[in-house]
């Protein structure tokens, strides 16, 4: 059982070598989502190891919190995008809109 | 373990490492598709059926769809634009990320099963025994959540609605906007 906890760190560690080697907001994004999940397959694998459901509950609670995580951060995005024509996070060192 | 948890195991890595390191940000959230499915298998494998079920909805369906849709309302298929500020940093994402792992792997080192597994009862993960969770001792989270969403949804109105702040465009955006008008023309 402990293979699956593995593979959710190894999962974890690809998405956080994703976060600090992309170079724009999407593909950052994208790689956050690799670690939300990586997250989840460690919960679904709690739930499984010590015969509780809650492991899961709090599994489908990480998934609606993405969904809110997404829509909020890709309007960002969009309008990050609208002022500054590019979502490369070089070009977002300022706090300056 | 099973030849089903080893193939599941190489597509989940591969997969990720392919949507962390391919240059075409459509074909890396392809990827990311890919890894959500196996992902969703490894939950029915695991006894969460309803959970698996959630991922292709939630997450291959409408999550990855709306990163697809981003991406190419942007433009922004190239993944690796502008020059890199830090060159270093790629091996050192890499380094850490390892790190991060070594460090994980041994925390995880302990856990065993707590109990036998012949006595685990998660019945299926199905709808039912979930929501008798989620409607009990749950409650307030799922609340919780209801706002959380309500207030995202608003947040993610507000945010795209153009004019609304007054969005003063920098030089290189109206350069941009030229460049399209003569394209167009």
């Amino acid at each position: 059982m402990s293979y699956y906890l593995l593979l959710s760190a190894l999962l974890f560690a690809i998405g956080l070598y994703g976060v600090l080697a992309r170079r724009t907001a999407i593909l950052i994004f994208m790689s956050i989502e690799l670690m939300l999940n990586a997250a989840n397959l460690a919960f679904v694998a709690f739930a499984r190891n010590s015969g509780n459901l809650d492991g899961q509950v709090m599994a489908l609670v990480v998934i609606a919190l993405a969904a809110a995580e997404v829509a909020v951060g890709l309007g960002i995005i969009v309008a990050v995008f609208r002022t500054r024509s590019s979502t490369s996070v070089d070009d977002l060192a300022e706090l300056r809109g | 373990m099973s030849a089903f948890d080893l193939i599941a195991g190489v597509l989940l890595v591969a997969s990720a490492l392919a949507a962390v390191t391919l240059k075409n940000a459509v074909h890396a959230g392809l990827a990311l598709v890919g890894n959500f499915l196996v992902l969703a298998t490894v939950y029915f494998a695991l006894e969460a059926q309803f959970l698996g079920w959630i991922q292709i909805i939630v997450y291959a369906g409408a999550v990855m769809v709306l990163f697809l849709f981003v991406i190419m309302l942007l433009f922004d298929a190239k993944a690796d634009v502008g020059t890199g500020r830090m060159p270093w940093m790629r091996p050192l994402a890499a380094a850490l990320a390892a790190v991060f792992f070594l460090a994980l792997a041994y925390a995880f080192s302990g856990v065993g099963p707590v109990h036998p597994l012949a006595e685990i009862k998660l019945a299926g993960g199905l709808p039912g025994p979930l929501g008798r969770l989620l409607y009990g001792p749950w409650l307030y989270v799922v609340l919780l959540i209801a706002v959380l969403l309500f207030a995202a949804t608003v947040a993610a109105v507000v945010l795209v609605q153009p004019g609304v702040r007054g969005a003063r465009k920098k030089p290189q955006v109206l350069e941009r906007e030229r460049e399209l008008g003569e394209v167009d023309r």
